[in-house]
């Protein structure tokens, strides 16, 4: 058993994107679904300004409310905590998109694996990547799931120039993720909502 | 399961080392590849440059491999007729009729004048192509090129301490203030790396300050962002340096004495006091008397004073700063850059403090001097028509504090493996090395080249001129007319200023061709299209600008090159086969591999040599004869950390410049020039020893009712123009509203009732460009700030939206708008503003 999750420095984080565009390149998603991606927002007034960077992904939530919303048993979650969806089982209802309130499920249109980042088919790298996808189903981050069981780290993780993202075992006693929020202090993302996301933050 | 995504399997998929080539810096990298489609980047763990990170555009590289809109055969353009928006008609031609066209062309122009050849060369990492257009006989560059960001800033470096470029001790710098420079946090200098590196230091403490009209990243993640107004940040540097020399009187006495030439005295002439036998004199202030620099003890020479010799007065080239300074007051400069002088005292106290005058350090066993207060910039804080004032201001900030090369302090960076261009030059002070990427050109009346690189003898290629120069040649004594242009992996009617000036002068062009990956502005129109390869279908070496490493690390073919494509190096040599010099093209590039000096390894001017032939002799030239194209094949790249011998104090015994006397002397020598020449009018008033504030004419220009300041500006998403049109890329910054109109602060937009979404126009006295305005808080009030991502406007990608608020439209490619000494342009302009809807 294991809890796999991650940790986000955002002192480190400079909002560069290489997660977003490392995890496109590594799942080959299609057109304007990203599963990783980093919010920008503008705080204060001029000049006690400043831009704050907020990369989000999947939470792998403990008490994931898109497995309790999907009907059709599509969604599971794996023992080490890994929240999928089985592309074979969903009927692209779309209950899970509704119910999670981080927007980190994707629906692939109709007609979206057809062309890929063009208008006359798909790219030699479109044709392998876009094996994984069905139309009418829903996606979303794996935590990279097919690295983490050849025992890398995801693809957001290894890329990250600042080294902002730490992947880890919430479970490891040795493990980073609980020492740096004990040490740092850490919060995840909207905690209202009681689905104990598995991602958290450091502050800046 | 047979899984589509990027881990190694049984399958037959493996992982190739290579280096990015979407910036032009190199990081190394590794492609993973299975039945010869490429499947994923990643940093190469391997390569201490990176260290196994890799920024938003390399990581999107696949996706321009593969874009549907590369140009994959040669092509003819059957539509006589060009414009912008005006479609080519192309049609698909072999490269034997492709190369028949484009020689038989280029040849009838070398025959009659070879200078009637525009060129518009670009792809830095091929760097060693660029004399391709010398060889032809033509010394024009028809584009921007390095001018944009570093005309000022390269000379200024190389005549410092032999580098190219500069960056703070990431390691232990404590005190870092940045000025107009993404340096570690968005752009410049190994990005992948920089930030990690940055990241690091931040994390351990270190203070960041960081000046931009905007807030940029740098200044989103500084400890403190303090906004300026552009092309202003020289004005709080030398309020600062005011404070260090009549406030606090803080500043390292004895670097100034011992390692630079500031104790050199300065008659009134502004010419250094020179005994009989030239040599520079100093004064003993024991002895009260004027001395040869090397006839007297450290101690006893005077770094300040004004002093009487032979009954003139002369002055230390210190004082002689000092008293610049002595009206360039906090007060002064703070209302120049809209700065409080309350905060440019607190910073200067702050950064003189940190800097630990006096301290040393421990490293490897040697003792050097320990500096850990650095101020770091880049093309926001200089690319200004007053470019050398800004680099030399900067430069000597940092000397007051006797950083420059030390632990802690601001580090050179050299141009690439053969390090520091250090020689000893005049007076035991090191020989300025202004020019790294070609030879200094002689002064010449009627001049050959279009942009007048024979009149900037410190300068960079000042591409810009080209309208100036073009559109009224008599003025200038230029006597012939352009007719043809190549244009290599450049865009000059996307890079250059004034671009329906551009416009005009490709219109006169009779025949254009083109080698690019895609179309673009610029190639849209030429008659013969040549397709070349991307950097995942060709070989190199590449080292260029690493910070902290050095080495070459190796391009090479991750898949087969898609379509009938070439590698530019092939075929800019077949063409120089077809037009008969390829003997002197090898000749050529015996000069820029440096083959001459290792005649081993020379080319025969008979015979032509593949790509790989060539790298592989490169190779072996540098690092041996069991180094060679295979080894690196297989290794991937010889990347490694420079050590502190070669990172540290590189002038050795020899001074660097305080007191820029080559400068003033270059001067008097063009106005010489100019005068025998017969040129009236060309102005030489920034060819000054020491920099000051002056007004630019983009400040003037305030003056003629041009209220508003406008900037350009790019963030880690984008580079030059090829990112901008990547659908990966562009659906992401298309997405942050930093990227997403023409940006104007809140309190502006209230004044002039203008919303987000409102169109506007930017009028400046260059040109005008449209966009929907994006209101923010994080920038000056009176500026407004365009995003490089929303500049293009030939969009070849179905996936990407043309924005076409094209910046450099607003810039004027003149002499006005240059640093007269080293031909560096404006980057920013004034502006008017009004609401269209």
């Amino acid at each position: 058993m294991a809890r796999l999750g991650m940790v986000i420095d955002l002192r480190r984080c400079i909002g560069c994107n290489a997660c977003t565009l490392a995890c496109k390149q590594e799942n080959g998603t299609p057109e304007d679904i990203h599963y990783a991606r980093v919010i920008t927002r503008e705080v204060g007034t001029y000049p006690a300004t400043k831009r704050t960077f907020l990369p989000v992904l999947c939470n792998h939530c403990e008490d994931a409310p898109c497995a309790q919303a999907c009907p059709s048993g599509a969604t599971w979650i794996r023992e080490d905590g890994i929240v999928m969806v089985d592309r074979n089982k969903c009927i692209g209802c779309r209950a899970c998109a509704v119910a999670c309130p981080y927007m980190n499920r994707h629906f692939i249109e109709r007609g979206l694996l057809e062309n890929g980042y063009s208008t006359d088919g798909l790219s030699p790298y479109e044709a392998v990547k876009f094996t994984e996808f069905e139309e009418g189903t829903m996606t979303k981050c794996t935590l990279c799931a097919h690295r983490v069981d050849a025992g890398l780290q995801p693809a957001c993780v290894i890329t990250c120039p600042t080294d902002a993202r730490i992947f880890g075992d919430w479970d490891d006693p040795q493990g980073k993720l609980q020492k740096l929020v004990d040490e740092r202090g850490g919060w995840s993302l909207l905690p209202e909502c009681k689905t104990k996301p598995k991602v958290y933050y450091l502050d800046e | 399961m047979a899984f589509a995504h990027a881990v190694p399997d049984a399958s037959g998929s493996r992982w190739i080392p290579s280096t990015c080539g979407m910036c032009l810096h190199g990081c190394g990298i590794k492609v993973l590849v299975r039945d010869g489609v490429a499947l994923k980047i990643e940093g190469d763990e391997t390569n201490p440059d990176n260290l196994g990170k890799l920024c938003p555009k390399g990581n999107a590289a696949i996706s321009r491999l593969y874009d549907s809109s590369r140009v994959l055969t040669p092509l003819k353009r059957t539509n006589p007729q060009k414009g912008p928006g005006v479609d080519p008609k192309w049609v698909p031609i072999s490269w034997d009729e492709a190369y028949e066209m484009a020689a038989r062309e280029l040849g009838r122009v070398r025959q009659d004048d070879p200078r009637k050849l525009l060129c518009a060369l670009g792809d830095f990492q091929r760097i060693l192509l660029w004399g391709w257009p010398a060889v032809f006989g033509s010394p024009n560059f028809f584009t921007s090129l390095g001018n944009y960001c570093g005309g000022s800033y390269h000379p200024v470096n190389g005549s410092v301490d032999g580098s190219f470029a500069a960056i703070n001790d990431y390691e232990r710098c404590n005190y870092w203030i940045q000025i107009g420079s993404g340096d570690g946090f968005s752009s410049h200098l190994h990005l992948s790396g920089s930030a990690k590196r940055m990241a690091d230091a931040r994390m351990r403490g270190m203070r960041v300050v960081t000046l931009d009209p905007r807030c940029s990243v740098a200044a989103a993640k500084a400890d403190e962002w303090i906004p300026t107004l552009p092309g202003t940040d020289r004005a709080f540097v030398l309020g600062m340096a005011h404070v260090l020399l009549h406030e606090l009187k803080q500043y390292d006495r004895e670097f100034l004495r011992d390692k630079t030439n500031a104790p050199y005295l300065v008659k009134s002439d502004g010419n250094l006091l020179r005994n009989a036998a030239g040599k520079a004199m100093v004064w003993d202030s024991k002895q009260n008397l004027a001395k040869p620099w090397d006839e007297i003890s450290p101690e006893s020479m005077a770094l300040e004073g004004t002093f009487t010799f032979d009954g003139n007065c002369v002055r230390t080239g210190f004082q002689v700063w000092k008293d610049i300074l002595a009206d360039h007051t906090p007060e002064r400069m703070g209302e120049i850059c809209t700065v409080p002088a309350d905060t440019i005292r607190r910073i200067a106290r702050e950064f003189v403090e940190a800097a630990q005058i006096g301290s040393t350090i421990q490293i490897e066993g040697k003792t050097y001097p320990f500096r850990p207060a650095a101020l770091n910039y880049y093309r926001g804080s200089q690319s200004h028509a007053n470019g050398l004032f800004d680099n030399l201001a900067y430069k000597m900030f940092n000397m007051l504090v006797g950083n420059i090369d030390v632990p802690g302090g601001h580090l050179g960076v050299p141009l690439d493996h053969r390090g520091f261009f250090v020689s000893p030059g005049e007076d035991g002070v090191l020989k300025p090395e202004p020019h790294q990427l070609h030879p200094a050109p002689a002064f010449k009346y009627p001049p050959d080249s279009t942009h007048l690189m024979e009149w900037f003898p410190i300068g960079f290629d000042a591409g810009q001129l080209n309208t100036e120069t073009l559109l009224d040649p008599q003025r200038f004594g230029l006597n012939y007319q352009p007719e043809a242009m190549l244009i290599y992996h450049s865009n000059p009617l996307w890079n250059l200023p004034e671009t329906d000036k551009v416009e005009q002068i490709m219109r006169r062009m009779k025949f254009i061709v083109a080698i690019d990956i895609q179309h673009t502005e610029s190639t849209q129109w030429a008659d013969v299209f040549l397709p070349d390869r991307t950097f995942l279908e060709s070989t190199l070496l590449n080292c260029l600008e690493p910070p902290v490493v050095t080495g070459h690390s190796l391009r090479q073919p991750v898949v087969e090159p898609l379509g009938d494509t070439r590698d530019a190096y092939d075929i800019l040599t077949e063409l120089a086969e077809r037009l008969g010099f390829r003997d002197d093209w090898n000749d050529l590039l015996n000069v820029v591999c440096g083959f001459t000096a290792k005649p081993q390894y020379l080319l025969d001017p008979d015979r032509r040599y593949s790509d790989e032939e060539l790298w592989d002799r490169y190779a072996r030239s540098i690092y041996g004869d069991d180094h060679g194209l295979d080894w690196f094949k297989q290794h991937g790249h010889a990347v490694r950390y420079r050590t502190p011998e070669e990172t540290f104090l590189p002038y050795g015994d020899l001074r660097i410049p305080f007191y820029f006397e080559f400068i003033k002397r270059t001067g008097d020598q063009m106005r010489k020039n100019l005068e025998q020449a017969g040129v009236p009018n060309w102005p030489l008033d920034n060819y000054q020893p020491l920099p000051f504030w002056k007004n630019s004419q983009v400040i003037d220009d305030g003056a003629r009712g041009y209220e508003f300041y406008a900037i350009t500006f790019k963030e880690s998403l984008h580079t030059f123009a090829d990112t901008l049109v990547m659908p990966w890329l562009s659906e992401v910054s298309e997405k942050d509203a930093i990227h997403g109109g023409i940006l104007m602060n809140s309190a502006t937009a209230g004044q002039l009732n203008i919303r987000t979404g409102d169109r506007i126009r930017l009028s400046s006295p260059a040109g005008t460009i449209e966009g929907a305005a994006q209101v923010i808080e994080g920038i000056h009030p009176q500026v407004f700030g365009v995003s490089n991502a929303i500049t293009r406007s030939v969009v070849t990608n179905p996936r990407v939206k043309q924005k076409g608020s094209h910046f450099n439209r607003l810039l004027t490619g003149s002499m006005q708008y240059t640093d007269s000494a080293t031909g560096g342009l404006e980057s920013t302009a004034r502006v008017r503003v009004e609401k269209l809807s």
